[in-house]
């Protein structure tokens, strides 16, 4: 992001003398701003002012990466309409090392099993957090590593004692936890920890401007992989606090905050639990730490996350296979459409409606509407033949009728000829399936 | 789009009457006319009607009336800093000051002024040099007022940096220029400062006035124009406001845009 006139002036020694070949600082201020000078030029300028110019023009949201494959920050907008939300949030489950090992592995497994495939998605769960709630160095970097040897996902390390933390990192510190929390109690051990295992850290304190102070110490120890927590366990606090800091860190380029967010969750009773990670996966949490690990609690947050990071300039699209709705059996019409899920959806719904069980096959059409990809010579009547014959329909059906969409009856009688299919034309809008099937 | 009608100036035969008989009634006319039109400020200028001693007093006696008829807030227009403290004073919703150049004193004048009353103020990128003919000098002097703004405390979007057009027909090539103006004043702070035209200037004596005004207002709208101060009841012209709202995005489409643009 290219730096305003008005920021670089402030940075200026603000003397007018000229010696920058330019008559006043606001004048060399501007040249910089248009690229055309170099703040070298100025003899007067300090390091610190150096230091801040070099930062403002780095993006609003630094990129924190750890354990396999986890990517936090890097985000550019407040709402997803304005451009995309580019890095999902990362969902770590909890596990406390007070557990038993058996009540600790039984858990573990429940954690591995968080895999789902659905409308042609994968999701997973991303990693694990391990609390040291113990009390015991000893027996957190116990759990820590059995935790490690039982799964491949991140790692998050979380304990204000640093005895725990340096009893438990090394062994893992290839696998790139992220660890925590750094507090004002114990910033200096647990930041210089984090650096010499080249680990992110999680800057923790009660409310915004105790985070502004603290970030501020913690990077005068000359290491800036840092993750926020704006402390408060409480979700109306929680929700202003991931706002403010996405705020200010885009809107006001305020590099203390210019790092991803972590968020905890509150509440005990899962559904309640799922809902209030619902508004930080919505609202900029980078991470979110969660205690339920049951599927059915966590699969409605994955999708709700799949959902919100999609970019929304892309269409979105469903799977160019034979989809049926209802008990389809031998006798059931066939519609064709396009893979654009606006598209599909519509006819899904009325086909629905009618409840006569039908197949409907999209055609892949890159996602455009019918008209749309008619345009663009992807709804072409060879393509359509071809889809058909890959799909397999004609195993599953005992008639040769093909229901295609009103606006482009022109395709007919080509499609009739190429597919060996006896092709009728349906309604030009989807709402007219139910009254069309009636009259069928 | 911010609609800033232009009409109750005293330079207008019937408002400096007006002004001369203290008969409120065209005055407030003009107001409801303006605001029915799609004004969203109403620009108040004695003109040369008024002696400067007494303009203080008639500033008064306008903001007054026009706020007896009418809600929408006020741009005192006057090169008389007593007469628009005058008027500030007395302003029931945050106005508007129209003017201050690029001038020291005059920066110390206003911009204290605008802070202790509210209002927002238009910065001419000029001095009391002349308007500078390329967009790098008036962007020189955009960049002063900008500095100015933060200093005193203005928020930098309540400052409005009038680029200052002049008539096609006899400096023609200005236009231009205060189009890559417009452009430029975007890059200078975040949040970057408005802009404001007098609209009216681009086509001052020249024939087919109206035609002249509405093709500026689109390309102005175009490169980052937020303001104008301009004839509310040319409803051709608030047409192409209200379309140029649409194709830059800023409003949400509708089949009524060109009524919902009016009700705002």
């Amino acid at each position: 992001m290219a730096l305003t006139g008005l920021e670089i002036y402030k940075q200026l020694p603000k003397k007018n003398c000229g010696e920058c070949g330019t008559p006043t600082c606001l004048a060399f201020a501007m040249a910089l701003a248009s690229g055309k000078g170099a703040l070298d030029a100025c003899p007067y300028v300090t390091d610190e002012a150096r230091e801040n110019l070099d930062s403002a023009s780095a993006p609003p949201i630094k990129s924190i990466k750890f354990g396999n494959g986890s990517v936090l920050g890097d985000e550019t907008v407040l709402f997803r309409h304005d451009k995309t939300f580019y890095h999902p949030t990362t969902l770590l489950v909890e596990i406390s090392d007070a557990l038993s090992d058996d009540d600790i592995q039984a858990k573990l497994d429940e954690i591995n099993g968080l895999e789902f495939d659905r409308v042609g998605l994968h999701y997973s769960i991303d990693g694990v957090a391990i609390l040291e709630t113990s009390g015991d160095p000893d027996r957190f970097a116990k759990v820590v590593a059995q935790i490690a040897a039982g799964t491949d996902r991140s790692l998050l390390l979380l304990s204000e004692n640093v005895e725990a933390l340096k009893a438990a990192l090394p062994s893992v510190a290839a696998r790139k936890p992220l660890i925590g929390s750094a507090t004002e109690a114990n910033y200096e051990s647990v930041v210089n920890l984090a650096k010499e295992h080249s680990v992110p850290v999680i800057i923790k304190a009660e409310g915004i401007e105790a985070l502004n102070t603290l970030v501020e110490s913690a990077q005068k120890l000359g290491y800036k992989e840092f993750v926020l927590d704006p402390g408060t366990r409480n979700p109306s606090q929680t929700l202003a606090n991931l706002t403010h800091l996405r705020r200010l860190a885009i809107k006001k380029k305020y590099r203390p905050f210019g790092y991803p967010v972590i968020a905890f969750t509150s509440k005990a009773e899962p559904l309640a639990e799922i809902a209030e990670a619902s508004v930080y996966v919505s609202k900029y949490a980078s991470a979110v730490v969660l205690k339920a690990s049951a599927k059915a609690h966590v699969l409605p947050l994955m999708a709700l996350r799949q959902n919100l990071y999609t970019d929304p300039q892309k269409p979105i699209q469903v799977e160019p296979i034979l989809h049926s709705v209802g008990e389809v059996n031998e006798n059931s019409p066939v519609y064709v459409t396009t893979n654009f899920s606006l598209t599909y959806y519509s006819v899904e719904g009325e086909v629905e409606a009618s409840k006569i069980p039908s197949y409907i096959l999209p055609i892949d059409t890159d996602g455009t509407s019918v008209l749309t990809a008619y345009a663009a010579g992807k709804y072409e009547p060879e393509k359509i033949a071809d889809a058909l014959e890959k799909s397999g329909v004609a195993e599953k059906v005992n008639h040769r009728n093909l229901i295609i969409p009103g606006y482009v009856a022109v395709i007919s009688g080509k499609l009739q000829e190429v597919s060996g299919w006896k092709v009728i034309v349906g309604p030009r809008d989807s709402s007219g399936i139910i009254t069309f099937t009636r009259a069928m | 789009m911010i609609i800033i009608g232009e009409r109750i100036n005293g330079m207008f035969k019937d408002i400096g009457d007006a002004l001369r008989n203290k008969d409120a009634k065209p005055i407030q006319e003009w107001a409801l006319k303006q605001q029915e039109g799609g004004a969203h400020y109403l620009d108040v200028n004695s003109g040369p009607a008024v002696p400067k001693e007494e303009r203080p007093a008639a500033y008064e006696w306008m903001v007054k009336v026009i706020q007896e008829v009418s809600e929408i807030p006020l741009c005192l227009d006057s090169t008389n800093y007593n007469a628009i403290e005058a008027g500030l004073k007395l302003l029931k919703r945050p106005g508007m000051i129209n003017s201050c150049p690029a001038e020291r004193e005059k920066i110390e004048r206003v911009f204290p002024m605008a802070v202790q009353y509210n209002a927002a103020v238009i910065g001419l990128t000029m001095d009391n040099k002349g308007i500078p003919k390329d967009a790098e000098n008036r962007i020189a002097f955009a960049m002063e007022l900008v500095a100015a703004a933060d200093e005193f405390g203005l928020p930098i979007d309540e400052l409005f940096i009038d680029p200052l057009i002049l008539p096609c027909n006899v400096a023609q090539e200005h236009a231009p220029e205060v189009l890559e103006s417009i452009r430029m004043v975007k890059t200078l702070s975040n949040p970057a400062p408005k802009t404001v035209l007098g609209l009216s200037n681009v086509s001052q004596n020249a024939l087919d006035r109206h035609l002249i005004n509405r093709t500026y207002l689109a390309m102005a709208m175009s490169a980052g124009l937020d303001a104008a101060i301009m004839d509310a009841n040319d409803d051709d012209l608030v047409d192409v406001a209200a379309t140029c709202e649409i194709l830059l995005n800023k409003s949400i489409y509708a089949d009524s845009y060109l009524k919902v643009f009016r009700q705002r």
